[in-house]
């Protein structure tokens, strides 16, 4: 460890104006560290009531997102959006803005602890120096084909470290995964892109410049991909030009937030939107007078009309929309790619730009550039990948599992069996910042910093045009007794001695970031330029990142994608339930979200739902199988069943049943969970159980999810088929609107 | 003294003059007791208490102790959450306590000032236990204002009070005009209540021995019936009489205008100052009718000063009050109805169609339909525990009725995306608490001074007398003036 | 600067011009309803959250609200467009001649209505007056409720309190809140305007709501300043506001579709 400086130092290097950075100057890598002092030392030269700013990243999600934090006197208060940030511009979304209910997290792991996978967390700490001796020994006394990484989507310089750790000793790679990642399909966006863009890597859709948006199932305002930059193209798309409003058209079969935006919100079977794009594809053809690409030919519309349950009208005023516009642009996503025959639907729909000729034009299809110091483009593990992992994992060939940023235990199906598979490997060492069900099921939890406590770079995959590098650093000294699991890797690496020394030659973690950001000093094609590493360090943290100022596309050709011949099969629905069953993110609450007290409490934008997690049902359905708001029903698939409350969703299809995902954890501290209250006059019927009793809140929709992937490998969430049934309980969804005023309920329906 | 004599048309007409004599002796008025006795059996209602009185006493104390103190004093250290106050109904069931007591405090103001004042005879012998009645009212109004504060402990920034900076209330706010007039009502009706009862203090204090004489001696103000003092008595209670009757109207006026001044559909009604007036003055009847029932069958020698024609005339009275209220009612949502403004249009229909529809339909029928009803006959007006009865009916409706004004009708407002049914949760007790804190204040009334006030009944039946006119008695009344 | 207490609030003595001071536009066809603005504004006010229970009874202390109705049934079924709903700032507002104490005074130099936490005894006159339903009231001390804190050595320690913004008061229990328009900001941009000898530039500051919004759709400004983004947004032909006709002269105008 490199010598210690008070914040006073710190504080000299770092200072800001209004929402923007000032420059840092002199910084050197000696300012890495920061103890907080406490206020009646504070130096003479720090004013009172004046803030200091500091520009980071934001880690709710692994967009990369800048944010710069307001900090007073040692302590972070707001997160906003930092500006000059290409990939959001200044702005956040509402888990951007609660990061900092983690870093104050009252449910925290606040020192390395001996968990040996007990139900709760262990009380007694460890001291940091023996766990670094237990990380060195594990990774020096272990066969290198036995050690394991599983990490999360962010932060990208752990996964780089990793990388090379793993690389020199002979390790296998880190696998990366993530829920968002696996609701988002990565993996067959990035397919789709291969075979219809020609290269592989994350689509970029370029809403910003379409004057009209096909969207088929892409919950872009929500959580997908980088919704800040989505929602700004989005913003653009409809009021940009002044002359002519954007045109929105979704094709999905429960009305998502996203569809809510739409103009025309169209509802359709699930698994027939790739069908759909098709006989789009053929009536705008036919329209046009042109002639039928061949990716089109083979279609019957009138039977992908009788199969989508969208009448033959519809198709085709969507089709003269298309035909009318000047730069249409259709956008897989969401429950399009959760099926068994995503990737087909996801081609289908690419097939459609490329009609409307826009591949790597504005306004239209686009590839994202890959991010400063990116080889290739790295995708997170997809489902299947993963299944495969928890297969080596119950084979018993891993020995040491490392656990960072992820929490496979809740975010996975439940079908996968990660749980299960933990139990076949030895030693699971998690260094999870919060007691998590995967954290509480290891052996030792040697806890990260939270995101503002922590130094690293984000790549950003998605979301704007401009290759960016997300720079993060720490904006406050840490709270508890946590440690850098980059410098405790590169600690232990050295204790180790050998080859892993070698691997990671760094003092610190700050050193390393350096050497991954040295290939960018006296780059003149980015936000600045520096001529040293001391130097450019500063700017890179003043700034929040580098990136380079011009936008930058691939030329892309739309011949691959219209001609060919494509077999959109029927999807395949597991299981024998009467409803298809389709699990969607939350909004507000993401993948992590459910520890944050006020992401708890900010409404559902479309049920207003808080705190708890609903089933979206048709109310004509419900009224038919004799359920009400707030009947408590059990989901059943053949993989599993969860509980949840009945929401009467006015905007479903009738065959269709929706959950949002984020909630149901058994773990991760007293806001993810419920509590049993004394008495309830009004408000949520008790379970069973002692009083105080912490029980899941809500439930996880994954539990019901089983274990079938579309042709890219990636999750089919949507492709189940459930059944429902009544248990008779009752639990009150806590909802902000009024069910008097927006249902009428308890109102003659004619008055309203 | 006798100068003017009058017929009184209330009386029966009888030829025999055996029966006239029987009959005229229904009359607490021709039915003439000597002073002596009849300060007696004042003074033995006060003295004769039961097991049954303390075993009630005992728990209306322990209710009052839990209900009312340590459940305020819980919500004071706990916040309001307790309560069922939220958005919208920000204002709960307090409020609807405090209109209600306040209702209760009119009558007996009304009965004893307005019916002095028009020299109802039939009021002599309850006016004391209505005024108690507005006292012990306006108490539990008042605490019920105090407990629906978010920081009590502040109220008193809401009096005019000298301070440092200058920091004055707003006199533009109602509350304001509110706290100021319940604040006169309460000094002006304590005053009003005072003032008839020194005589029948000064009677105690002369009857009495031990701890009981000191503390009519302090009350009586070394009252000795003098000449002189009985005329700046009289004097003084004509003033208090027909000052005390433009400040009962302007109270529950200004108490309305709470409601009315606000800009929720519902409230914002010209009408609602008669109409709470009204509304007053029909629950305090019914509550004057429930007192003297329990009076009459629970206290010794009440039978002779409360009688059958008092609550008869109690319930003519009643009956004239139903129509009045009647008519208030029907223009407050007949004029509501026709104004056509969306947001009252919701209100009307969530009031007849929406989950609280059964209170609204209770208090028409509690209010306006039943009462007449029954009260048209005669046989039912003389039955006391009947004429109670409907009074408790009327009671229910009423506070129904403020209920169905609080937080029914705030449950809708011009957002409907906020719009929710007040639930209520520990202002129960609370309400349980200051019932029975009324009840208590009653009780323990009822042993300290004469609920009956026996210089008036004597004066009473000094004034009436059996004259002969012809053949037939024919009953007068002499004006002492 | 002598104010008289009395007249501040009155009817007839708010009589000011009809467009205001500060002022906000929403832009209703681009406001995707996220939520951004409704968390940013709890980060920044420090603005309790009350738990399930409260949350469901109508108690949540948001200042900021996104609406949507339904229209239809389905499959024509639509989603009216979310409707942010925040305290108006009402020109001529109900919530001010109401509280006997004046803690709802309005502004005469931000013509803002301002709530004085530390005056307020919770009569909750305004929040009944107010037509738009935006004002919050502090049923409990929700801060600081046991089961949020840790113990530590003995003391109840609260982590989320780290979080609070010094610039801005914690309210206790029995107080009513709504939204500033952040006056906090508006105080800070106008000091540093002060001390630079300039005036405040459009832009050079928003309030947190605006701040966080992904879609832009939030715009804060002078609407009095005819050059100002807002006031050029607010006088489009889709603008409209709310509950006009009761004569409330609010401050924020909704852009509404097409």
């Amino acid at each position: 460890m490199s010598q210690k400086i008070s914040r006073r130092d710190f504080l000299k290097l770092a200072t800001a104006g209004g929402a923007t950075a000032a420059v840092l100057t002199g910084c050197g890598p000696a300012s890495r560290y920061v103890t907080r002092e406490p206020y009646v030392k504070m130096p003479e030269y720090t004013y009172n009531g004046l803030s200091t700013y500091y520009a980071t990243t934001c880690r709710e999600c692994a967009a990369g997102c800048g944010l710069i934090v307001r900090t007073m006197q040692g302590r972070a208060i707001k997160a906003e959006g930092n500006p000059a940030n290409p990939v959001n511009l200044g702005k956040t979304c509402a888990r951007g803005q609660a990061t900092l209910q983690g870093l104050y997290n009252p449910d925290r792991v606040e020192a390395p602890v001996k968990q040996a996978r007990q139900q709760a967390l262990a009380a007694e700490a460890m001291n940091w120096d023996d766990a670094t001796q237990l990380v060195a020994d594990a990774l020096n006394n272990t066969n290198p084909a036995e050690i394991a990484f599983l990490m999360g989507t962010a932060s990208d310089h752990l996964f780089d470290l990793v990388t090379d750790l793993t690389n020199a000793i002979g390790a296998p790679a880190p696998v990366r995964f993530g829920a968002l990642s696996m609701f988002e399909s990565r993996a067959t966006l990035s397919k789709a892109a291969e075979k219809s863009l020609g290269q592989a890597g994350l689509p970029y859709f370029d809403l910003g410049n379409a004057d009209l948006v096909i969207s088929f199932g892409a919950n872009f305002l929500e959580t997908w991909l980088s919704p800040v930059a989505y929602t700004r193209g989005f913003a653009k798309m409809r009021r940009g030009n002044s002359k002519k409003r954007g045109y929105m058209v979704h094709f999905e079969s429960q009305m998502s937030q996203t569809a809510a935006k739409a103009d025309e919100w169209i509802p359709l079977l699930p698994g027939t939107e790739g069908l759909v794009a098709l006989a789009l594809g053929r009536l705008v053809a036919e329209a046009t007078g042109g002639s039928v690409a061949r990716v089109f030919s083979t279609v019957d519309v009138r039977e992908v009309s009788i199969q989508s349950g969208i009448p033959l009208e519809q198709l085709e005023h969507v089709a003269s929309l298309i035909a009318e516009a000047q730069a249409p642009l259709a956008i897989p996503g969401g429950q399009a790619l959760g099926q068994t025959n995503g990737l087909a639907n996801a081609e289908a729909i690419l097939a459609l730009n490329a009609l409307a000729d826009n591949f790597g034009k504005p306004g239209g299809a686009l590839l994202s550039p890959l991010a400063p110091n990116e080889d290739t483009y790295h995708r997170p593990a997809n489902a299947r990948e993963m299944k495969d992992f928890i297969a080596k994992l119950n084979s018993g060939s891993v020995k040491v599992l490392f656990v960072h940023g992820v929490n496979p235990i809740f975010e996975l199906p439940k079908a996968l069996g990660f749980a299960d598979a933990l139990a076949a490997v030895p030693t699971v060492i998690s260094f999870a910042t919060f007691p998590d069900e995967t954290a509480l099921a290891s052996d030792y939890i040697f806890p990260d910093h939270h995101g503002l406590e922590a130094w690293g770079y984000q790549r950003s995959a998605t979301g704007t045009m401009q290759s960016a590098l997300s720079g993060a650093q720490p904006v406050v000294s840490p709270m508890y007794d946590t440690r850098s699991t980059a410098d405790v890797l590169i600690e232990a690496a050295r204790l180790a001695g050998g080859k892993l020394a070698e691997a990671l030659p760094f003092t610190d973690e700050v050193a390393f970031i350096q050497s991954k950001i040295a290939s960018l000093i006296g780059r003149t094609d980015g936000s600045f330029v520096a001529p040293e590493i001391n130097s450019f360090t500063s700017y890179f943290q003043q700034h929040g990142g580098w990136w380079k100022t011009a936008a930058e596309s691939a030329v892309l050709s739309a011949a691959g994608a219209l001609n060919k011949n494509l077999n959109v099969n029927a999807a395949v629905f597991a299981g024998e339930g009467e409803f298809f069953f389709v699990p969607f993110v939350s909004p507000t609450l993401g993948e992590a979200g459910a520890n944050k007290p006020w992401l708890q409490e900010l409404p559902d934008p479309m049920t207003t739902v808080m705190w708890n997690t609903w089933v979206a049902i048709n109310p004509e359905t419900a009224h038919e199988l004799n359920l009400e708001n707030d009947d408590v029903v059990k989901v059943i698939s053949e993989a599993g069943e969860v509980e949840a409350a009945v929401y009467l969703y006015p905007a479903i299809h009738p065959g269709v049943i929706a959950m949002p995902f984020g909630q149901g954890h058994t773990a991760y501290g007293r806001f993810a969970m419920a509590r049993l209250l004394e008495s309830r006059l009004v408000g949520l019927v008790p379970r069973a159980g002692e009083v105080g009793d912490p029980f899941p809140r809500g439930a996880n929709p994954a539990d019901v999810l089983g274990a079938y992937f579309n042709e890219a490998g990636d999750l089919a969430f949507a492709g189940m088929k459930v059944k429902i049934e009544k248990t008779g309980e009752k639990q009150y969804l806590s909802r902000l609107e009024s069910r008097i005023g927006v249902y009428g309920e308890g109102l003659p329906q004619e008055g309203h | 003294m006798a100068v003017a004599s009058k017929y009184l048309p209330g009386a029966k007409q009888a030829h025999d003059t055996h029966h006239e004599e029987e009959d005229h002796k229904q009359y607490l008025m021709f039915d003439p007791k000597p002073r002596g006795e009849m300060n007696a059996m004042v003074m033995e209602s006060m003295h004769t208490t039961s097991w049954k009185f303390w075993v009630v006493f005992g728990i209306l104390s322990v209710i009052v102790a839990v209900c009312f103190f340590y459940a305020w004093g819980y919500m004071i250290a706990e916040g309001l959450w307790v309560a069922g106050v939220m958005r919208p109904s920000y204002w709960g069931i307090f409020l609807v306590n405090t209109v209600f007591w306040i209702g209760i405090s009119h009558a007996g103001t009304f009965i004893s000032a307005i019916l002095r004042v028009f020299k109802a005879e039939f009021r002599r012998p309850f006016t004391r236990a209505a005024e108690l009645m507005t006292t012990f009212g306006l108490i539990q109004a008042g605490a019920s204002i105090f407990m629906h504060m978010g920081r009590v402990w502040l109220s008193y920034w809401m009096f005019p009070l000298p301070n440092e900076r200058q920091l004055w209330p707003n006199f533009h706010s109602p509350l304001m005009w509110d706290l100021l007039a319940i604040t006169t009502y309460v000094l002006g009706s304590t005053m009003y209540l005072f003032l008839p009862l020194i005589p029948d203090l000064a009677m105690a204090r002369d009857r009495s021995t031990g701890w009981r004489k000191t503390f009519y001696k302090i009350l009586a103000l070394g009252f000795r019936g003098t000449e002189g003092e009985w005329r700046h008595l009289i004097t003084a209670m004509n003033f208090f009489a027909f000052a005390i009757i433009p400040v009962m109207f302007s109270v529950h006026t200004i108490v309305s205008w709470d409601f009315a001044m606000a800009m929720r559909p519902g409230w914002s009604s010209t009408v609602y100052g008669p109409y709470f007036v009204l509304g007053a003055l029909h629950s305090g009847m019914g509550a004057v009718a429930v007192v003297l029932f329990i009076m009459r069958t629970t206290m010794k020698h009440m039978d002779y000063f409360i009688r059958k024609e008092h609550f008869d005339a109690l319930g003519k009275l009643m009956l004239m009050v139903t129509f009045a209220y009647t008519y208030f009612f029907f223009n407050d949502y007949i004029v509501q109805w026709y104004g056509g403004d969306v947001a009252t249009d919701n209100l009307l229909h969530w009031l007849e169609e929406g989950p609280m529809a059964w209170m609204f339909f209770q208090m028409v029928a509690f209010n306006i339909i039943i009462p007449p009803l029954l009260l048209w006959s005669k046989k039912i007006r003389q039955t006391p525990w009947l004429l109670a009865l409907i009074g408790i009916m009327i009671n229910v409706g009423m506070y129904w009725e403020r209920y169905i004004i609080i937080p029914v009708t705030l449950s809708i407002n011009r957002m409907p995306f906020t719009w929710k049914l007040f639930e209520p949760r520990m202002d129960v007790f609370l309400t349980i608490g200051t019932f029975s804190m009324f009840l208590l204040f009653y009780m323990l009334a009822s042993r300290l001074i004469p609920l009956i006030p026996v210089w008036e009944v004597q004066e009473g039946q000094m004034a009436h007398s059996l004259r002969k006119v012809g053949k037939a008695h024919v009953p007068t009344l002499s004006d002492f003036e | 600067m002598t104010v008289d207490l009395n007249l501040v609030g009155a009817k007839g003595a708010i009589a000011e011009a009809a467009e205001g001071k500060w002022g906000m536009s929403i832009d209703q066809d681009i406001c995707t309803g996220c939520q951004a603005c409704v968390a940013a504004c709890a980060m920044e006010n420090n603005i309790s959250f009350v738990g399930e229970e409260d949350a469901g009874y109508g108690r949540s202390q948001h200042w900021i609200r996104i609406e949507r109705f339904w229209e239809g049934a389905y499959p024509e079924v639509k989603a009216t467009p979310f409707q942010p709903m925040l305290c108006q700032q009402c020109g001529h507002a109900p919530c001010e001649p109401v509280c006997p104490v004046f803690a709802t005074p309005h502004s005469e130099a931000e013509q803002l209505n301002l709530q004085v936490y530390n005056r307020c005894v919770g009569t909750r006159y305004c929040a009944n007056n107010c037509p738009y339903q935006v004002r919050s009231f502090n049923w409990r001390d929700y801060h600081t409720i046991p089961e949020r804190g840790n113990m530590v050595n003995g003391t109840l320690v609260f982590p989320l309190h780290n979080q609070f913004n010094p610039d801005v008061t914690v309210r206790r229990r029995g107080v009513m809140e709504k939204c500033t328009f952040c006056i906090q900001r508006i105080h800070k941009a106008q000091d540093k305007a002060k001390s630079e000898g300039r005036e405040v530039e459009d832009g050079e500051f928003t309030t947190a709501c605006a701040q966080a919004c992904p879609a832009n759709a939030i715009t804060f400004g002078r609407v009095d300043h005819p050059e100002s983004l807002v006031s050029q947004l607010t006088h489009q032909k889709r603008g409209e506001k709310h509950l006009e006709e009761l004569n409330t002269l609010p401050r924020v105008t909704y852009l509404k579709e097409g």
